[in-house]
């Protein structure tokens, strides 16, 4: 699933989702503000809490300079709108050649079925009639041939299994994306943020179910596991 | 024996693993195979013909096909169809869930016609 959306676009869209959830930086300045200035108002004459709390503040103040000057020299806005979607692009296109490879593959194993058939049905009414033994020999190789193809058929499992292994990374590599993208929205480091329409939301937020990919070797149950499972439930 | 020109309906969002299904099908002898990439388009295939034996992928858009088992069993024509799971979720959870749905047999991918034979044996017979 590729992300043809803008680095707006897609602050927007956490913003919608996470509403709520998130306090932008400068809402974090205005309850400071608003807290020293309570605290300025009540504390007169109590020094010794309010110089502390002060300190403590001022301290939180700087954590939160510090961290967006770092986002800041990183770029994390780049990493969200640039680098991760090219590396989500670039799994896609693993996936598409894969699948392409793979018809390709399936395609000339079906040619190969169908010189098979061909060459029996000529060699079955040849005229005068192949000897017998000869005949059988052929109908063996091709047999044997045709075993082949088949194991050919059964090896292109491997790009289901790629499909679901890289859909796997890609959503790993969204959750990244979208970690960063609420560092970029908290941190205040982009501006004019739009809102998404309701068919971008909706591409978004589908499939989600699908990226679950399979299990890998050694992980989860394999084939006489769950035979032995089925034998006792069913 | 088995009928070997039965009605298959093979269930895959992917392509490629639909045509891997339908090719070790016809390799067993079966000639009468056809294909839904989705649950939801399995089910109107289900309504308007009919099918003697369903083989599923589980992670499909639209409509899983967990769902479309679920979907099946409740259903009085399909009620007692063959179903078999072929998918890439071995998780013990899964298998469970899928035979509390009233699976048939299930197949973990990946997988080779020796396994498939065998799984078709125990839902519809020898052949």
């Amino acid at each position: 699933m590729t992300n043809k959306i803008s680095l707006m676009e897609r602050i927007a869209l956490l913003e919608q989702t996470q509403q709520g959830q998130m306090i932008p930086a400068e809402e974090v300045w205005k309850l400071l503000d608003s807290v020293k200035e309570m605290f300025g108002e009540k504390t007169d004459g109590v020094h010794g809490h309010s110089s502390e709390l002060y300190r403590e503040l001022g301290e939180l103040a700087k954590f939160i300079n510090s961290a967006k000057k770092e986002l800041q020299e990183v770029k994390a806005s780049n990493i969200a709108d640039e680098h991760l979607p090219n590396a989500t692009n670039h799994l896609d296109a693993i996936v598409q050649m894969t699948e392409q490879a793979t018809g390709r593959i399936m395609d000339e194993c079906d040619q190969i079925g169908n010189f098979h058939n061909d060459v029996k049905e000529r060699l079955l009414s040849a005229d005068p009639a192949i000897d017998p033994n000869i005949l059988m020999g052929v109908d063996d190789a091709l047999n044997q041939a045709q075993t082949s193809v088949t194991h050919i058929f059964e090896a292109c499992n491997f790009q289901d299994i790629t499909v679901q292994r890289v859909q796997k990374v890609v959503k790993a590599l969204q959750e990244i994306e979208r970690q960063v993208l609420r560092m970029v929205v908290v941190f205040g480091l982009v501006e004019n943020q739009s809102k998404l329409d309701e068919a971008t939301r909706q591409e978004l937020t589908e499939d989600v179910a699908l990226l679950q990919g399979p299990q890998l070797a050694g992980q989860g149950l394999e084939q006489d596991d769950i035979d032995a499972i089925l034998a006792k439930l069913l | 024996m088995v009928d070997k020109n039965m009605r298959i309906l093979v269930v895959d969002d992917a392509l490629t693993m639909r045509r891997i299904v339908i090719n070790l099908l016809r390799q067993l002898g079966f000639t009468n195979m056809n294909e839904a990439d989705d649950g939801t388009t399995a089910w109107e295939k289900l309504q308007s013909e009919t099918f003697d034996l369903i083989i599923s992928d589980w992670n499909m858009p639209k409509m899983t096909g967990i769902d479309l088992l679920r979907k099946v069993r409740a259903d009085a024509k399909y009620g007692r169809t063959p179903f078999i799971m072929v998918t890439a979720e071995g998780k013990r959870e899964n298998v469970i869930t899928a035979v509390q749905a009233g699976v048939s047999n299930y197949i973990v991918k990946p997988f080779n016609a020796a396994t498939l034979k065998e799984k078709l044996v125990k839902v519809v017979g020898d052949f």
